[in-house]
């Protein structure tokens, strides 16, 4: 029966061990074997190129460990070989804040948020110009990110980095590439907000000011008018 | 039933094509070699997806035909295909105007994994009603025309060769589908399981063909060929695409290069010579 060799396949390509049993049924240990290396190489190879520094903290061993543990529940759920590596990271990072170094997992989810604003999918159409009594309609290649540590700043120092909480605005630039700000806490919230994009500007404004007891005089509204001036000239917004 | 495929844009996808790949997008796109006559792209590399690839395809549409090559709606699976996939599917291959589309016949994943690789089918009469069950559904779902190609595999499937000619034969035949003709993997599977590729390209109806496959593949220190698309077309698999093209006529030939990708002027240097086997092969078929 096909569905019985299909999952032997499955099982033969992605278990930790494959077993003798789905060997002998598949036909040619060997061949099966190939195609374990095979199927396996493709979706590591990918892994590699997302996570690269995460990779290069952990040493290949432990990463390889991660990875192939990964591939033991059965193999990537996702049809877009840009999603394997997030996919992975969605299992292995809990691994890695458990047992690494704190500031490892924190390099991981920046290096999967700068992966994914790369392939992230075409920026929506606004239906119209910003307007503080509308929703804002924010570039779908943008993520705010709260890491714990300043794992954005490059090289990774040999001793590993020092905590400093960061808020970070990661973004696909004009070269298709990943980019980032760093913002303050109320930035932060607001473009949070404009990303949810469930109340207007005014709204959002209003909301935040408030949370970060801040007055919405002169001094607010020009730093405001900055990131709004920025974020339409970067596209954006 | 099989869809017609409109003559006005199959008439553009003629001669020979080069797939569209990262690696080579930047070069191609900037020199934009008249000799490349179309390209070929796979469409889960672009569906949802901006930024460097919406602007290679927006690019490549400029100047050239496009025709898609699926990795996703493998034709041997047996579960139920995600059905907003298909509708995405759809949108994106009428946004781009295709004459057609390909896609494998093979076994792509089960259940709800993905193995992002062509997993081999027995030849099996159980697997080609159900491939060919499937392929209609596909070619439902986007309302086109839809090829199968036929696939290269390692591991033996049955004891004799030629058998997997017949099962692709069988599962065109009872879906009434095209044929993606990849002519290294007829090669390749040739080589590893000891059988004349000739012989195999005989049993093709010709009629069914509606596009041909070319690329290199590696040979193992073990002696197997894998069909890594990260070689030069060899000699041999020319020759087999010149045997091909004067049974079948001027189908439109695609060198498929994905991985080890050299200088632009060493695949164009490959789109000649698939030039000239082009043109002479099916002058050949003109003066018959
Ligand atoms: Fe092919």
């Amino acid at each position: 029966m096909l569905a019985d060799r299909a999952k032997a396949m499955q099982r033969v390509c992605f278990d930790a061990e494959p077993s003798d049993a789905d060997l002998e049924l598949l036909g040619s240990r060997e061949r099966w074997l190939v195609y374990r290396e095979l199927v396996q190489n493709r979706l590591v190879e990918v892994i590699n190129v997302a996570l690269a520094r995460t990779k290069a903290a952990i040493g290949d061993e432990s990463f390889g460990r991660a990875v192939a543990e990964w591939l033991s529940t059965g193999g990537p759920k996702t049809r877009y070989l840009r999603h394997v590596p997030v996919e992975l990271a969605d299992f292995a990072i809990p691994i890695w804040r458990d047992k690494e170094v704190p500031w490892i997992a924190e390099l991981a989810r920046f290096e999967i948020a700068s992966w994914n604003v790369r392939h992230a999918p075409p920026d929506p159409e606004p239906e119209s110009e910003l307007a503080f009594d509308r929703r804002p309609v924010l570039s779908s290649a943008l993520e705010i990110i709260r890491l714990e540590y300043p794992v954005h700043k490059r090289p990774t120092p040999a001793a590993g980095y020092e905590p400093d909480s960061t808020f970070l605005c990661v973004y696909r630039d004009a070269d298709h590439r990943a980019s980032t700000k760093t913002l303050n806490a109320l930035a932060a919230d607001l473009l949070d907000a404009w990303k949810r994009a469930d109340e207007t500007v005014a709204e959002s404004v209003q909301r935040i000011a408030a949370k970060h007891q801040t007055e919405i005089g002169p001094a607010f509204i020009e730093k405001l008018s900055a990131i709004i001036a920025e974020f339409i000239i970067g596209g954006r917004l | 039933m099989s869809r017609k495929i409109s003559t006005e844009v199959k008439s553009s996808v003629e001669g020979i094509g080069l797939g569209l790949r990262y690696d080579l997008a930047t070069e191609l796109l900037e020199r934009r070699p008249e000799t490349v006559s179309w390209l070929e792209i796979h469409p889960e590399n672009y569906v949802n997806r901006g930024g460097r690839y919406q602007q290679m395809l927006d690019l490549a549409r400029r100047d050239w035909p496009i025709v898609t090559h699926g990795l996703s709606t493998c034709l041997g699976a047996l579960e139920p295909f995600d059905g907003r996939y298909l509708r995405e599917l759809r949108s994106f291959l009428s946004d781009i105007e295709i004459p057609w589309h390909s896609e494998h016949l093979c076994l792509g994943g089960v259940q709800d994994r993905f193995f992002h690789d062509l997993l081999p089918l027995p030849f099996t009469d159980e697997a080609a009603r159900i491939a060919s069950q499937r392929l209609i559904e596909v070619r439902d779902a986007i309302d086109l025309p839809l090829a199968l190609e036929n696939a290269s595999y390692y591991a033996p499937q049955c004891d004799d060769g030629l058998a997997e000619a017949d099962f692709v034969v069988e599962v065109l035949e009872r879906a009434d589908a095209n044929l993606l003709l990849d002519v290294n993997n007829i090669y390749v599977n040739g080589r590893n399981f000891d059988f004349d590729p000739k012989a195999y390209i005989d049993k093709i109806p010709p009629d069914r063909v509606v596009q041909v496959h070319v690329a290199g593949h590696f040979l193992r220190d073990d002696g197997l060929r894998i069909d890594t698309h990260g070689e030069p077309v060899p000699n041999e698999v020319y020759e087999l695409l010149d045997y091909a093209l004067r049974k079948i006529g001027p189908v439109p030939v695609l060198l498929e290069r994905d991985n080890n990708v050299p200088p632009l002027d060493e695949l164009l240097a490959e789109v000649d010579e698939l030039w000239t086997i082009y043109q002479s092969a099916t002058e050949a078929e003109h003066a018959r």
